[in-house]
């Protein structure tokens, strides 16, 4: 008989939002805390979408319909995205000016919200300097930027050299999407290209761990 | 090859994108320059959208994008009206190109039309993320939307036949299995798309191209089943996997140069690969050598030339 969280990991990666947010209802009433929920229901959910992106069955419609189940879930549970317990660190995302393809970034925050990151979205189109600015307001760790097409490569080019100048050179940039993910990470310029929104879930927990262990 | 045609010409993204003669020119004078065996009637992927009310948002240098789709989830797509190529948008300016490139190229070279595959322009009329949830959460009202695509990309190619073009290639990368399941590619998509091919064949085309963008292996050796002549594989599949996949299927395949490798290589990188893919083929047939998607406008010239290079000299004879 497997337990409720079981059946919330379940659900979500399903893409059972109704059921889901049941499942959740009556967990709180049972008196497991938002914070069990998320770390013992959509972050095992999370990881195991993960898992089966890793052995290539994913697609884009499943991820999408567990996607809306677990935003769904983390709404019912924290009405504000402020109050997201105890976040790993804040992420601005953004598609660069010249790029209007933001699907790939819709993915990508769902993932990185169901794995307790802090999300800025700077939207699509957006200048190279607003994202550096968001990324000082936010005191984000790291930047992620999707790309679908190939004209959009000389704005992630000059994303790093720009943050060095604020002073933040430091932060991680990481380059997902179809035409970014064909090029390596240093004709980017970026620390990182991703093939999928899990790689670069998987790069951000792993330099996220990196800096603070305790998490 | 679409609007790196203009850029080696000398000429703008927006003189292709405003004018099928133009473009045509464009197209022809490509053609003569670098000496490869089909020419492209397609000017960008927002024809059919545009022509039934979508907002198009042009920007200098690149190709339009959907800025705004024309219908919601909850229209009666029973209902909408199917655009006529004559006289909506700019699809009569691909009539024109395919019309121009036909009279002054004959039969010397293959003239490609391009129409969106019911998947894609379903994605196009919706949105993305509204298309894929209707289909999951309303597939019977999904299956009318992917109707009423289809309806429209038909009208589209078979008016493209007849002013012109040899072949339709039908473009749905939507349709990859990176983005839905086999399952709904095999209900639902499939039957859409052999009513698609069915009809161009009526219709006297001499082929028909199908092209999957992306990770298409599982669903490329069943193309042929579904009616299409040709089938595009993406750099990010294996061609000895899918040479293996397609066993005795008589289904042409077209790839798979990584488009990328057009703009940041050089002609001894593509040369190289072209080689690859050649030997690949070599014993099966049945392969044009391409990118494995659109050669990306600010493409290098002599890395489009190397790739003509490597496909003529394979086809010499060993001494």
């Amino acid at each position: 008989m497997p337990s409720d969280l079981d059946s919330l990991v379940q659900a979500l990666t399903e893409g059972e939002r109704e059921r889901s947010q049941g499942i959740v209802a009556d967990l709180v009433g049972g008196g497991v805390s938002p914070f069990e929920i998320i770390t013992g229901g959509v972050e095992r959910a999370m990881a195991a979408l993960d898992k089966k992106c890793t052995a290539e069955q994913f697609n884009l419609l499943e991820i999408m319909l567990a996607g809306r189940a677990v935003m769904a879930v983390i709404r019912q549970l924290f009405p504000e995205d402020a109050a997201l317990p105890s976040p790993r660190a804040s992420v601005v995302v953004a598609v660069l000016q010249g790029d209007i393809h933001d699907i790939g970034k819709a993915i990508l925050k769902i993932l990185l919200a169901g794995n307790r990151f802090r999300v800025i979205d700077c939207g699509r189109d957006t200048p190279v300097a607003r994202v550096v600015a968001a990324v000082a307001d936010s005191g984000s760790a790291a930047v992620c930027v999707s790309g679908l097409i190939s004209s959009v490569i000389p704005q992630v080019q000059g994303l790093k050299p720009a943050l060095a100048r604020a002073g933040m050179g430091h932060v991680h940039v990481l380059a997902g999407g179809a035409a970014l993910k064909q090029c390596a990470a240093a004709t980017l310029n970026v620390d990182y290209v991703g093939q999928t929104a899990f790689d670069a879930v998987a790069y951000l927990s792993s330099a996220v761990e990196s800096c603070h262990p305790e998490h | 090859m679409f609007a790196h045609a203009a850029i080696v010409n000398g000429r703008s993204v927006e003189e292709y994108l405003s004018s099928g003669a133009v473009a045509a020119d464009c197209q022809i004078e490509a053609h003569a320059r670098y000496g490869y065996d089909a020419v492209f009637a397609v000017l960008d992927l927002t024809l059919e959208v545009g022509a039934v009310g979508g907002e198009i948002q042009s920007r200098p240098g690149l190709y339009p994008t959907v800025l705004r789709a024309p219908y919601s989830p909850d229209d009666d797509f029973t209902r909408l009206p199917i655009p006529d190529p004559t006289s909506a948008g700019r699809m009569p300016s691909v009539l024109e190109m395919a019309g121009r490139l036909r009279a002054a190229l004959g039969d010397h070279a293959l003239v490609v039309s391009l129409v969106q595959g019911p998947m894609t322009l379903a994605v196009q009329l919706l949105g993305m993320e509204k298309a894929l949830y209707l289909a999951a959460d309303e597939p019977d009202r999904f299956l009318q939307l992917l109707d009423y695509a289809t309806a429209v990309s038909k009208t589209f190619g078979l008016a493209q036949l007849a002013t012109g073009a040899h072949v339709v290639l039908v473009f749905e990368p939507a349709a990859c299995p990176e983005v839905v399941p086999l399952g709904l590619f095999r209900e639902m998509i499939g039957p859409r798309l052999s009513a698609l091919f069915a009809a161009f064949k009526r219709t006297g085309a001499m082929g028909s191209w199908l092209h999957i963008a992306g990770r298409c292996a599982p669903i490329l050796p069943r193309y042929a089943a579904l009616g299409a002549h040709i089938g595009n594989f993406d750099y990010c599949v294996d061609p000895q996997e899918l040479l293996s996949a397609l066993g005795e299927s008589r289904l042409c395949v077209d790839g798979n140069v990584k488009p990328l490798s057009f703009v940041t290589d050089g002609p001894a990188d593509i040369e190289r690969e072209a080689h690859r893919l050649l030997q690949i083929f070599d014993g099966r047939g049945g392969f044009i050598l391409s990118s494995g998607c659109e050669i990306p406008p600010e493409s290098r010239e002599a890395n489009v030339a190397a790739l003509v290079r490597a496909a003529k000299a394979w086809k010499r004879p060993a001494p």
